[in-house]
């Protein structure tokens, strides 16, 4: 049973951020997909709630050719999943969302919401930082530009300051002959992956060799873990099979999993082996027909 | 003030209704204990079972794992709502004459899921209806006849037989 | 599909569920959607302990709270006790000196509303005494270990032993012996309905109880003993049911007594809704087990005898662990010849959730065991594994023949070996070893049989009443209940089909027991065959009450009238005809009128039939078996030991004569590939001292639609003649078919024995992994 709180529901950014300033203790409740099972558990009886999902300001998919895509925070999930744009020019991004939960939770859950959870074992994070992307964060103080690398602190921890809202995701066009792939270890199709594998591999353009490659894992730490090791693996190289083995083992090392229900550490290691290298050829492909 | 009631208008099943609710209401509990329309059940605590499933504008959602006060001026459609009066809608009478239902808890869900996905969709593909369902868990009878029901609702909503 | 069964009129079709168009629109009422004027909400409150001696309980800050209307504790139920049977009766209400399980009940509270009444549990304040506990039967068995029960030595819930022929000369003359041990974990029973009850008295010496029961009349008996109340007094009302499976919407637990004793206490109605999070931690689930079988087999596979040993976890209470341990035994004799056997079966108490009754009970354990060891059997003598099976079968016996055990199971009909044969035609497997890339495929056979009209000793009276109203709608009273499986709808078409008349002419009234009669509820297959009988029975005495007036109108004799689709007419000249409802009017209204009511009850299997007994393993436990072969075919993800049930599954159900087709591919196909595939691959409580650790149906893994196999159902038909119209259970025993197949088809796969259910991801890329360093060891020799 949920205990009660103080609600507000502001109609637009400012409005948010000035409550947030007003009520320190304050929790952001958007989608609410996460933050409600929390509170039913009463794992958490916030004082004050801010309910930000009524700001459509914040509800957008924006694609420009130079700069990129541009999605609002409270888009929800689904959105991003059908959006012909996306598909067409950030297919990684629907894929991943096709796995999130189920329609039901993807229709109403946000992507800022899901981002803000901090899960390492979201699936959002991983592509994003694979993607080179970047957050805005908007407070009354004005606003504030990090990467999505730089968001995860610690496990359901992120970088957002007192007063601070997430405000949009910012995913650079990628560079020419990239391609990015997502894959995680699901029993059940929606399930939150054992482990999970974000590969974004980018070929110079004459002779093919790697010129970069961001390889980011998720429930193989306490946050989205970029495993810099296995990249370096690749980097400068013409990729192979063995290559790709090589990064997997790598990567397995640089994961520090946890053991849980769903699987031990032990068993997460070995999977980051299979998914790295997996996703990495998926990557490779996509990156050959870019 | 901590639980200060405030105020919601919405649309329920095509009618206006105004309500002053606790904060913590969720849209699940408003409409089974203030409307007493029990069609949509509870059945975890997880947003994980979709027994509770609704329409929020059209789109399928979990009434448990959303507040009521954000459904605000939405329009809500619950399992009530479907039949047009006596007459079923035809995912109803095909889920009926196809065997699909056993006990019935996640009936409700199941129709709700189904109806998003035909209403936006009309030819689905077998893979697309198993992904309408995914967030329904059904004990009993394994999905096999909903999926079937669902694909032969299709077509007669499309005009076949 | 397109099939009919019989000639009849309304069975041996599909029929729809006459109770489906009111789930379809969200009409039908389940317990918790129940509301009675004046009403109050109850709550309970539970231990955070698994096992503690409990000091002291203060009500009284809660008592004080603005809104509690009353609060009792374990003691105001004045020692009363119950269980499943007279001397099993170990479990109060709410524990008054110890708790032996986690969250067991230990006070509750109803108030005006739930966040009031879970408020004033939080202020109960009760002073525990931790005391050390046992948690897997391995813990309970060791010298000195805690006792979950003082009276209770050795911690030992229940135990058999039987012996079956000479057991050692046969090994002893077996050309070869298998001995493995495999293991089936702890289950939750899956329904999606968490229960809820609605109980009120209307004056101090009559209760009503409106809960989510399978078997209304344990709560009957239970509550008429707990509340000294005569039988009479205590009215049982059925809502509609969110499945069950055989386990505690049959039982009865702390919230119910709950809500019955504040009702008493406040003057007013409770209400009390449990919550799925209360499911999976404290109710009923399926026996863990640890199943050794030693199986000798001739040159050819013809088996010779099987030595089974079986240590349980029974949890904290008896419960039904006596009945759930010895069916494990009682049909080893099905569905192979086996000319000897030895069944040791142990099961202990552990502080954890009491276990009982599930879908497949019993047998399910034992089966799984057997079907996989014909395949490993199979495989060291070098025999097909279909041909194996067909070798050893019961063959079907032949009309007017029973086949005997050697425990003294009689059965009238058998169709594994046409299941088998249907099996293998249908499915579409190429001989050659399919894979692709990391993916593996296999396939899997394994029969199952389940009994059917179970007959225990004590309380099988089960009767129904046909009322004829006037206008020749027909009301019918049973005691029967419904959990989703459909008999409602079967017991309707079967009257309908006897008295000749429309399936939408016959109203069934649910349980309530002022009203409807006796039955022991929806438990051990039981209901389509006894409540059939019984159902049958009352309609004829109806109809033949209806054709003694018939016969009088036409000047002939009853039995040369026949009624057929509402026509009643003269067998030899069917001009001479009337209506239904003519003749109803006639009955009823033609002076001095009568009133038309039909009584009937079942009768159990003739002569050949006797009492199941315990202590010595024998005896017809039911009144006829199912039989099924089941066919799976699984992809497995080398790499990551993911496992997939394909599509190209099918299963052949043999349950005598399939009454109600949609309701038995329903049935089937949610028991062979939903409960039991889910069984054999994903289902699991994971438990930490007495903890459930995975609470939550995210955690605790079902399947879903993705994963969900489009299996064919083959109806085997083989007209039992202890079943109505021929008919036998449907579907129990494909739970207990498909954890063989679905392991028999990993193996076939890859090369790896999963033993110990279920095969997660994680279980078999470690085996997968053993087996390739065992092959890389064997290669460097």
């Amino acid at each position: 049973m949920i205990a009660d709180f103080e609600y507000f529901a502001p109609k637009t950014v400012k409005e948010a951020v000035s409550l947030l300033s007003q009520y320190k203790d304050a929790k952001i409740i958007a989608g609410g997909q996460s933050l409600l099972v929390v509170l039913k558990q009463r794992l958490f009886t916030p004082e004050y709630l801010i309910d930000i999902k009524g700001i459509s300001a914040l509800d957008y998919i924006n694609y420009e050719e130079g700069s990129g895509l541009r999605i609002g925070a409270l888009t929800p999930h689904r959105a991003i999943e059908k959006s012909p744009v996306i598909r067409k020019y950030f297919p990684v991004l629907s894929e991943m969302e096709s796995n999130v939960a189920t329609i039901q939770t993807r229709n109403w859950g946000t992507i800022g919401g899901n981002l803000c959870h901090g899960d390492p074992a979201g699936d959002p994070a991983p592509v994003f930082t694979a993607l080179n992307a970047k957050l805005k964060l908007v407070s009354l103080g004005g606003e504030r530009i990090i990467s999505v690398e730089e968001f995860s602190k610690d496990y359901l921890e992120v970088a957002l300051e007192p007063g601070e809202i997430l405000a949009e995701i910012q995913v650079p066009t990628p560079p020419p002959r990239t391609g990015t792939g997502y894959e995680k270890l699901m029993v059940m199709k929606g399930d939150m992956g054992i482990i999970g594998a974000a590969v974004s591999i980018t070929l110079s353009e004459g002779d093919g060799v790697c010129k970069d490659a961001r390889i980011v894992l998720g429930s193989a730490a306490s946050v989205p873990l970029r495993v810099k090791e296995a990249e370096k693996v690749l980097i400068g190289k013409t990729i192979n099979e063995g290559l790709l083995t090589k990064a997997g083992e790598i990567a397995s090392r640089e994961a520090d999993p946890p053991s849980d229900v769903h699987g031990s550490a032990e068993y997460r290691r070995e999977m980051v082996k299979v998914f790295v290298r997996r996703v990495a050829r998926i990557a490779l492909e996509r990156a050959k027909e870019a | 003030m901590k639980g200060e009631l405030k105020e919601l208008k919405l649309t329920i099943n095509g009618k206006l209704y105004e309500f002053k609710v606790k904060p913590k209401t969720l849209l699940v509990d408003l409409l089974r204990q203030e409307l007493k329309l029990t069609g949509t059940k509870i059945g975890c605590l997880d947003s994980a079972c979709g027994a509770c499933t609704v329409h929020i504008d059209g789109k399928a959602v979990r009434s448990c794992s959303v507040l009521a006060l954000q459904a605000n001026g939405r329009k809500v459609t619950t399992i009530e709502g479907v039949a047009d009066g006596d007459k079923l809608h035809p995912i109803q009478q095909t889920m009926i004459d196809h065997g699909a239902i056993e006990c019935g808890f996640c009936t409700s869900g199941m129709v709700m899921s189904a109806k998003a996905l035909l209403d936006e969709n009309p030819h689905p593909t077998r893979e697309e209806v198993r992904e309408a369902i995914q967030g329904n868990l059904c004990a009993d009878e394994g999905y096999v006849k909903y999926i079937e029901a669902i694909e032969i609702a299709a077509e007669k909503m499309r005009g076949g037989q | 599909m397109g099939e009919t069964f019989g000639g009849y009129s309304i069975i041996g079709k599909p029929i729809p569920r006459v109770d489906a168009r009111a789930k379809v629109t969200g009409e039908a009422k389940y317990a918790a959607d129940i509301e009675v004027a004046n009403m109050l909400w109850g709550y309970v409150k539970r231990s955070p302990y698994p096992h503690a001696r409990i000091l002291n309980i203060d009500t009284s800050k809660a008592e004080r709270l603005p809104g509690v209307k009353a609060v009792i504790t374990g003691k105001d139920f004045g020692g009363f006790k119950w269980g499943w049977s007279g001397p099993t009766r170990d479990e109060e209400p709410l524990a008054v000196k110890k708790v032996r399980y986690l969250y067991e009940g230990v006070a509750a509270v109803a108030a005006v509303d739930e966040d009031t009444a879970s408020e004033a549990c939080d202020l109960i304040e009760v002073e525990y005494e931790p005391l050390p506990g046992v948690f897997t039967p391995f813990e309970a068995m060791q010298e000195g270990a805690p006792l979950v029960h003082e009276d209770r030595p050795g911690n030992i819930c229940v135990e058999y032993h039987w012996n079956f022929g000479d057991v050692d000369k046969a090994f002893a003359e077996s050309y070869l012996i298998r001995e493995d041990t495999f293991q089936t974990p702890r289950m939750a029973k899956g329904y999606l309905e968490p229960p809820a009850v609605v109980s009120y008295w209307p004056d101090s010496n009559h209760v009503v109880y409106i809960g989510a029961k399978g078997s209304p009349y344990f709560p009957y008996r239970i509550l008429a003993r707990c509340f000294n109340l005569p039988l009479s007094n205590v009215r049982i009302i059925a809502p509609t049911i969110g499945s069950d499976f055989g386990g505690t919407k049959n039982d009865m637990t702390p919230a119910d007594f709950s809500a019955v004793m504040l009702a008493k206490k406040s003057g007013r109605p409770v209400k009390i809704v449990t919550t799925q999070f209360d499911a999976l931690t404290t109710d009923l689930r399926r026996h863990p087990m640890w199943i050794t079988m030693k199986t000798g087999v001739t040159k050819d596979g013809i088996l010779t005898a099987i030595h089974t040993k079986i240590i349980s976890d029974g949890g904290a209470y008896t419960r039904m662990s006596p009945l759930s341990n010895f069916l494990t035994g009682i049909c080893m004799g099905l569905p192979y010849h086996l000319p000897a056997f030895k069944h040791d079966v142990v099961c202990y108490f552990t502080n954890n959730p009491s276990s009982a009754a599930m879908r497949g009970h019993g047998i399910y354990h034992t089966a799984f065991a057997r079907e996989c060891q014909m395949d490993m059997i199979a495989e060291e003598l070098g025999i097909d594994r279909m041909e194996i099976r067909l070798r050893n079968v019961i063959k079907n016996p032949k009309p007017g023949t029973i086949y005997e055990t050697i425990n003294k199971v009689h059965v009238a009909t058998a169709g594994t070996e046409e299941c088998l044969k249907k099996v293998y035609d249908a499915v579409k497997w190429e001989k050659s070893e399919k894979a692709d890339g990391y993916k593996a495929y296999g396939t899997g056979y394994a029969t199952g049989t389940y009994l059917s009209g179970t007959n225990l000793s004590a309380h099988n009276a089960c009767a129904a009443i046909v009322r004829i109203c006037e206008d020749g709608s027909v009301n019918y009273l049973t005691g029967a209940t419904d959990v989703g499986q459909g008999s409602d709808t079967i017991l309707c078409a079967i009257v309908a089909e006897v008295l000749g008349i429309g399936l939408e002419d016959v109203d069934i009234k649910r349980v309530d027991s002022a009203f409807t009669p006796v039955d022991p509820g929806s438990y051990g297959s039981r209901v389509t065959v006894l409540a059939g009988h019984a159902a049958i029975n009352a309609a004829q005495d109806a109809k033949r009450q209806l054709l003694e007036v018939a016969a009088q109108q036409f000047g002939v004799k009853p039995e040369d009238v026949e009624i057929k689709n509402k026509q009643v007419f003269v067998k030899s000249n069917p001009e001479r005809n009337t209506s239904w409802e003519r003749l109803v009017r006639t009955a009823c209204y033609e002076a001095p009128g009568k009133v038309i009511i039909g009584r009937g009850y079942s009768t159990k299997g003739g002569v050949s039939h006797t009492l199941a007994d315990f202590s010595k393993g024998v005896g017809d436990i039911g009144t006829n078996y199912s039989f099924t072969a089941q066919a799976s075919e699984v992809e497995v993800d080398v790499e990551t030991g993911v496992v997939k049930c394909t599509d190209n599954n099918v299963i052949a159900h043999d349950c005598g004569f399939p009454l109600n087709i949609q309701a038995v591919e329903t049935q089937v196909q949610g028991g062979a590939y939903h409960q039991g595939v889910s069984a054999a691959l994903y289902e699991e409580f994971k438990m930490d001292k007495g903890q459930t650790i995975n609470a939550n149906l995210i955690d605790y893994k079902r399947p879903r639609a993705n994963e969900a196999p489009m299996s064919k159902v083959i109806h085997v038909v083989t007209n039992d003649p202890y079943g109505p119209f021929g008919a036998k259970e449907a579907s129990e025993g494909s739970v207990c078919s498909a954890p063989p197949a679905m392991i028999n088809a990993i193996y076939n796969a890859t090369g790896v024995w999963i033993k110990n259910l279920p095969a997660q991801p994680e279980k078999v890329f470690w085996a997968l992994k053993a087996k390739k360093e065992e092959k890389k060891g064997k290669k460097k020799k």
